[in-house]
């Protein structure tokens, strides 16, 4: 099927052997994918409708007004009241609804009055509600995704820029170097959360929220790059003096060749140990600037906007905090352990001689 | 002498260089501003009047407030400390001039200085407080006032004349940077005249059915303290407390930067036994200590740290401190529920109706039906907040009678969006015109505990295919966009204090709303531009509303102002421009046992508990109660509700 390269075969059978990373893998991807379909398992919108003999997949559609239904109302419709509405009335009419019938913005009051409730599982708010009585496994469920969305974007965008410009200062040092030195640390003394909260205030109401998220991972990044190339820079002069690198300048390799196929591979442990750390950060970082209120807009749901309720309603809504920070701590852990064993599987020193 | 020179300035650098900025403020030069005082007296001889006391006109009716009933209860105790919270370390110990309007001046001016009378809190006649008496003359358009001569500054200086007329060269100043402050002294008074040194008055330019409160509520500034006021004003004076006329001083080993202030009560305050006063002010240490975050204010409320705590919210009222709680069980902690009447300040959306679709009326009728206020009201405040009228509710006849809010209403916001061309609805529910353009506006506030309140307006509003974009921002910033005219839609209120009638300039002229809203010949003018730094948050421009409120200005009969006041109110409901979202009828207190109220726990027109410190710390029943708390004794629980000024909805 896949034609890998031994030595990669080999990494990969490394890292399947150790098990808390392994299984951590497993996990983590298992949950990417549920949230990938986020949609499907907690929505308000029903799986699918029957009515009058039609089937209607309301999931990813375009909303569909009460009328479509026979109710009397010409906005989205209530899918729990339909499916009691067909319930009542005993017509052959069904709905199907998602496993966590809400989203993450709608108020569903019990007797009227909006505030915090415990866990209930008859009225399937499976971790409770928050103070204005949203659903929290539904606000937990979409704040979680963006975070982590955000987070690989984050790295990725990070690591790009690193490796590219640390790279090209530690192979063609000299005057390249000198002056890229400078301007880094010019420009890793920018304070980075002045930048986001002056950012921040100058960006139109009107943009949207993928927009806003966007932004905020771009100033992020401009400001975060710098430090991944402190690493590379010293990396790649270590190995670029290392006698197989001389020998395949004498065979005639080209420099991209060089750089691709020898350097960058015997660095990657390196890079690769940063790697669950970049996670981490980037992931306390939007919970930390949501929690002070200069992250994603309201009412968007995030882990950080979950964290600072729970805070104030320590005594009477517990389940705010636990839940919020238990989601926060398994996914920390699950991204560290398989860094942990990323690392140990890659590191191409456990097959040289050097050290 | 050389030598000593360079002591001198050696000392100084040193100063300068390492105390803190209280030391530097008291190491700048020594000035004296009196010559430039009295220059200013000269060069404005019309306003600054010397007259001898025979010259005061004859038949002035007098009076003096002696009737009304006390304020405070005798059985006040003196002594004790009170431990209050402050949200943010004060900035300054000015009380004029930036950074001065912060949430601790009402501890050293407004809630404890005192003024020439004040509005009783019951009945809102005038009781003395720095006046002996006072008499209106309505030919003149003055007020004379007989000064209190035993009244002192708390370093014992009297109170006289000259320091009411050095009140008016200051606040004229522009040493002080407070251009609202140069702007009302030089508007809207014109001249006081000094009889002899406890004998004044002032003239204001139109009289008014409260001609009166406009001179008795000044209070008047320590010549004697402020006559090194100049260009350097703001740092030579950002950390000195000035003599004070109030039962409170403020000495400088109790200002801890940073972390707390501690208030003492002035063993020779001048008002200790005058009527209306001396059951007042009974702490004798009034300890603030700056708590930021209000999750842990409360929990240091339970603990016993701090011995108050508002419960206006629901949920601290319901959920945090239920009857429940074991303290509140116990009888430790008892809670107070008071309903009172007062303006009522106007929580609710203003719509910039400069902004492009806004300008439609149609469009803003409509949002006026789609916003669900009552759901608010009934779920997230749960019933106990009220529904606004108007943006003038409480002024008693000044507030119009028969105007009510529009309810809630999809079918009819819909008919009126679709009247302005929103006739069909997008992929997302939402309207949208012919030309592609959605029904979408910004919802912007500056009030981030109120934010859930705009998520649950934006969810209902939905439904009328109305989309709000919530933008919380922190409160200066909030405030900045609408006085700079950017919002849209402003999620927010006026702070009203105790007067008798509504004001309408500020609100809803159109000077206020752009530079130049009218052409000579009465027409729109094309090229007007919004007017920032108002208080017309609408950008409200209507040449009959203008007529009215000129009219209401220059009216002096009570009747004729209700009923412009009605006609104003009227037309700004026809507008739509102000969506009316709600008030509250009351404030909530907890509170430990050992702080002792009087029986009737406040007062009619009081806007909270702490206001006319009418409280007492009762040191035998606080060693009760922390015995009893140790022993598990307990009290019967005191939850009391004061439902006698509960207004009929």
């Amino acid at each position: 099927m896949f034609n890998v390269n031994p030595q990669t075969q080999k990494k990969l059978d490394r890292f399947r052997k150790i098990k808390l990373g392994y299984y951590s893998f497993i996990v983590l991807s298992s949950i990417l994918a549920l949230l990938a379909a986020a949609e499907l398992l907690v929505n308000s919108r029903a799986l699918v409708v029957q009515y009058e003999d039609t089937l209607y997949f309301p999931t990813y559609s375009d909303f569909h007004p009460g009328t479509d239904f026979g109710l009397d109302y010409t906005y989205e419709t209530n899918y729990r009241d339909l499916a009691t509405h067909f319930k009542q009335t005993q017509s052959s009419n069904w709905v199907l609804m998602p496993m966590v019938p809400y989203n993450p913005y709608e108020n569903d009051a019990t007797n009227a009055i909006m505030r915090p409730e415990a866990p209930n599982s008859d009225r399937q708010h499976y971790l409770g509600t928050d103070t204005t009585s949203r659903d929290i496994l539904a606000r937990l469920v979409y704040g979680t995704r963006t975070a982590l969305l955000f987070a690989f974007a984050f790295m990725a965008s990070v690591y790009f820029i690193g490796i590219v410009i640390g790279c090209a200062m530690g192979y063609f040092g000299g005057l390249f170097d000198l002056g890229f030195q400078r301007i880094i640390e010019i420009w890793s003394n920018i304070p980075f959360l002045y930048m986001v909260i002056i950012v921040f205030s100058v960006i139109p109401a009107e943009a949207s929220i993928p927009a806003r998220i966007s932004l905020l991972l771009l100033v992020m990044v401009l400001f975060s790059w710098t430090s991944m190339t402190y690493y590379m820079r010293t990396e790649t002069y270590k190995e670029k003096s290392r006698d197989y690198v001389a020998a395949a300048r004498i065979i005639g390799a080209s420099t991209r060749r060089i750089i691709f196929t020898h350097i960058l591979p015997n660095v990657l442990s390196t890079l690769v140990t940063f790697m669950p750390f970049t996670i981490v950060s980037a992931i306390a970082a939007i919970t930390a600037l949501d929690f002070l209120g200069f992250g994603l807009p309201v009412p968007t749901p995030s882990l950080g906007e979950l964290l600072k309720q729970g805070t104030a309603n320590l005594r009477t809504a517990p389940w705010i905090v636990t839940s919020a920070f238990g989601t926060l701590v398994l996914i920390l852990s699950l991204v560290t352990f398989i860094g942990e064993a990323i690392r140990e599987s890659f590191d191409p020193k456990q097959f040289t001689l050097y050290r | 002498m050389t030598m000593n020179r360079f002591a001198l300035t050696l000392t100084t650098l040193f100063l300068v260089g390492c105390g803190s900025e209280k030391d530097a403020s008291d190491a700048l030069p020594v000035i004296d501003n009196t010559a430039e005082v009295l220059a200013f007296y000269d060069a404005h001889a019309d306003f600054f009047r010397e007259r001898s006391i025979e010259e005061l006109p004859e038949n002035l009716v007098w009076e003096d407030g002696a009737d009304l009933p006390e304020v405070g209860s005798a059985d006040a105790k003196k002594g004790g400390t009170e431990y209050v919270r402050l949200a943010d370390f004060p900035r300054t110990l000015r009380t004029v001039g930036p950074d001065s309007n912060g949430s601790f001046r009402p501890w050293i001016l407004d809630n404890t200085s005192m003024a020439m009378a004040h509005r009783h809190p019951e009945t809102l006649d005038y009781f003395p407080g720095l006046a002996l008496r006072w008499a209106v003359d309505t030919g003149s358009k003055s007020v004379f006032v007989e000064l209190d001569p035993k009244a002192t500054w708390s370093d014992g200086v009297p109170i006289t004349a000259d320091d009411y007329r050095f009140t008016f060269w200051f606040y004229r100043t522009r040493y002080i940077t407070a251009p609202w402050y140069n702007n009302w002294y030089e508007s809207q008074y014109t001249g006081i005249t000094k009889y002899s040194d406890h004998l004044i008055s002032i003239s204001i330019p139109e009289l008014k059915p409260d001609t009166d409160s406009k001179v008795l509520e000044l209070r008047p500034l320590p010549q004697h303290f402020y006559k090194e006021v100049g260009e350097d004003f703001l740092e030579r004076y950002q950390w000195r407390f000035a003599p004070t006329s109030a039962a409170y001083i403020l000495k400088d080993e109790d200002l801890k930067k940073g972390r707390s202030v501690r208030l003492t009560r002035d063993q020779n305050w001048w008002a200790a036994d005058k009527k209306h006063w001396r059951y007042r002010f009974n702490v004798d240490h009034v300890n603030l200590t700056v708590i930021r975050d209000n999750a842990k204010v409360f929990e240091a409320f339970k603990r016993g740290d701090i011995d108050q705590f508002g419960l206006d919210l629901a949920e601290f009222w319901y959920e945090k401190l239920p009857e429940t709680d074991p303290d509140v069980a116990a009888g430790y902690i008892e809670k107070k529920w008071f309903f009172n009447e007062r303006p009522r300040p106007p929580y609710g959306l203003w719509i910039n109706t400069h902004q492009g679709l806004l300008a439609d009326q149609n469009i803003r009728l409509g949002i006026q039906h789609a916003t669900h206020w009552q759901l608010v009201i009934d779920q997230f405040f749960r019933g106990d907040y009220s529904r606004l009228k108007t943006a003038n509710d409480g002024y008693g006849p000044y507030s119009h009678p028969d105007i009510k809010a529009r309810d809630f209403d999809i079918e009819r916001a819909m008919a009126y969006f679709q009247a302005a061309g929103f006739n069909q609805r997008g992929p997302d529910g939402i309207l949208e015109r012919g030309d592609g353009t959605r029904l979408a506006f910004t919802v912007s506030s500056g009030y981030e505990s109120l934010k859930d309140v705009l998520t649950i307006l934006k969810e209902e509003a939905a439904k009328a295919g109305l989309e709000f974009r919530v933008e919380v921002l922190d409160a200066t910033a909030g405030w900045k966009k609408v006085q700079e005219k950017q919002h849209d839609i402003h999620f927010s209120a006026f702070g009203y204090s105790l007067e008798l009638y509504p004001r309408f300039w500020e609100t809803f002229h159109s000077d206020n709303a752009y530079d130049k809203a009218f052409l000579d010949n009465g027409a729109v003018n094309p090229d007007r531009k919004p007017k920032p730094q108002t208080n017309n948050l609408e950008t409200l421009a209507i040449q009959q509303m203008d007529e009215s409120i000129i009219q209401y200005r220059a009216e002096s009969n009570g009747d004729a102002m209700v009923a412009l006041a009605h006609q104003m109110s009227e037309l700004h409901h026809e507008f739509a421009s102000f969506v009316p979202g709600f008030y509250s009828g009351f404030f909530r207190t907890g509170h430990w046992r050992w702080i002792r109220y009087p029986s009737n726990f406040s007062y009619k027109h009081a806007s909270g508990s702490r206001e006319y410190f009418v409280h007492w710390v009762d040191q035998d029943i606080k060693a009760e109660t922390l015995a009893a708390k140790d022993s598990g004794t307990t009290f019967p629980p005191q939850i009391k509700v004061f439902d006698q000024y509960r207004e009929t909805p």
